[in-house]
């Protein structure tokens, strides 16, 4: 636990992000608006959201080291971290949490932010939610074959393969739904979509 | 009884047999599933809410108000199905900001929900409102040869303030219907770890490490079959079994069956009736004893007609 407190004391003493204490307090407002961020003054760094992530491995900053950097304005730096993408949202931080922080809900919504201010910096992460939205907003269900061949990349090779393997797999055991769920009435969904939007800009 | 019946995408496509064996045994327990007339998607966890927040709770409160009008709890079979529209009761009821919006854009579509429904998850119901007593009494084969690993995952159980449907750390209730049907329970660290999830499209190399993790505890904590409540959880542990096997050059083949189907198996419901044969690791290898078993239980009874 020490090191990650250290790497992150190196960080926050480091140059980069000079913030002032207005635009420190306006990303954490900012957080603490948003679905899951309500409760992040109260984190006391003890370090049970990072020690039971099953996908501490992968990220580059631990779930307690975000909520510190939160506080401390680091703005960029969370929204890009591979941290907010790599979360799989299996809730066991927000569960063993003692001050009731919602770190797993609060990835959603900077998922969400990060996406709106242009700061994701995988591709394929930003696919995912961009053709799973299409794809509901077109027939009102998930019609997965769609959705895997919207995110194939075409120029990997490797990918390819294991992918028209899996694929075979499925199609094998009549798990793939060739003809998509349209559910009857599409027409809604445009009505939704455009009075959200219209929600959400204000 | 009767419920408003949400089975979730998935639950008719990758996970064709889950739906097909739900039904089979609610037939034999008298449990009524009156599909909600075109539900649609909920949203999947953060899949549009990432994207779209407010136009993804429009999309889960939609289905919660077709619901609404059948004046029934909504019964779903995906864990994440459960979570998601659990969580849109939760944010109507507190966030009056968000309601308000929401409302607005569900009136303009013609709809109205006023938060009176109950998001239930099947093996709930099975549990609470049908009890372990009813299951056992239907029960024609007795499924010793199998030692069920039962799979909780993550939304059956967490979070615990919107999915509660057992303990969050210790869950045991999937356990004790295990043990109802003869078969004995395996315990395992992993039965609450996460498979990953839809990381499996996104960054496949997590989501095979995290899987392989969760069915070699299971392995080698002495299971022969493992039993998932949720077609995702499921997808990951079944159907990608031989790309795990291939990445990590490890030998599982682990049998991974829907809690359905071993209740159904149990019910002496036909295997084909249940959708065995497209499971991807085949359970051939352990239902010939439970099959072997029918047979026996239905020669002693016969004979006992005699």
């Amino acid at each position: 636990m020490s090191h990650e407190k250290d790497k992150l004391f190196a960080e926050a003493k480091t140059p980069q992000p000079v913030t002032r204490e207005e635009s420190r307090r306006d990303f954490l407002k900012e957080v603490m608006n948003m679905q899951g961020g309500e409760k992040i003054l109260e984190c006391i760094q003890c370090g049970s959201c990072a020690g039971g992530c099953p996908t501490r491995f992968a990220m580059d900053y631990s779930p307690m080291q975000i909520i510190k950097m939160i506080n401390l304005g680091m703005k960029e730096k969370v929204l890009s971290s591979s941290t907010i993408w790599v979360c799989s949202s299996c809730y066991t931080c927000a569960t063993r949490c003692p001050r009731d922080v919602s770190f797993a809900t609060l990835m959603m919504s900077l998922r969400n932010k990060a996406i709106r201010e242009n700061l994701v910096k995988n591709g394929a992460k930003l696919n995912f939610h961009k053709y799973f939205f299409e794809v509901v907003n077109k027939y009102g269900r998930l019609h997965e074959p769609e959705l895997l061949v919207k995110l194939l990349d075409k120029t990997d090779f490797r990918s390819l393969r294991s992918n028209a393997s899996l694929g075979l797999r499925l199609f094998k055991k009549g798990k793939l739904q060739i003809r998509a769920p349209k559910i009857k009435q599409t027409s809604w969904l445009c009505t939704i979509l455009e009075k959200t939007n219209e929600k959400e800009s204000q | 009884m009767k419920y408003a019946f949400y089975p979730g995408c998935s639950a008719q496509s990758t996970a064709k047999e889950y739906e097909d064996s739900a039904k089979a045994i609610s037939k034999v327990l008298d449990i009524e599933l009156v599909e909600v007339p075109d539900w649609n998607c909920c949203g999947a966890i953060d899949a549009v809410y990432a994207f779209k927040p407010l136009y993804s709770i429009a999309l889960a409160a939609r289905n919660l108000a077709l619901a609404e009008k059948m004046q029934m709890d909504i019964v779903t079979l995906c864990s994440a199905c459960y979570f998601t529209l659990s969580r849109t009761n939760k944010i109507l009821k507190e966030d009056s900001g968000t309601k308000s919006k929401v409302d607005e854009a569900l009136e303009s579509a013609g709809f109205n929900y006023n938060g009176g429904v109950r998001v239930r998850h099947f093996a709930d119901v099975l549990l609470s409102d049908i009890g372990l007593q009813k299951i056992k009494e239907k029960v024609k084969v007795q499924l010793t040869t199998l030692n069920v690993a039962s799979y909780y995952g993550c939304f059956l159980v967490r979070p615990p303030d919107i999915c509660n449907f057992d303990d969050p750390e210790h869950p045991m209730r999937l356990d004790e219907l295990v043990e109802t049907l003869g078969a004995s329970k395996v315990d395992y660290y992993g039965k609450t770890r996460c498979c990953g999830g839809s990381l499996g499209i996104t960054d496949e190399e997590i989501m095979l490490k995290m899987s392989k993790d969760i069915l070699l505890n299971a392995k080698n904590s002495g299971a022969n079959c493992m039993a998932t409540a949720c077609p995702l959880c499921h997808f990951n542990l079944d159907a990608r079994q031989k790309d795990i096997e291939s990445r990590f050059d490890v030998k599982i083949n682990l049998p991974v069956l829907h809690f359905t189907q071993l209740i159904g198996l149990a019910f002496g419901i036909e295997p084909k009736q249940l959708g065995l044969h497209r499971n991807c690791v085949s359970p051939r290898k352990i239902f010939p004893l439970t099959v072997a078993n029918a047979s026996k239980a239905g020669k002693s009874a016969a004979d006992r007609n005699l």
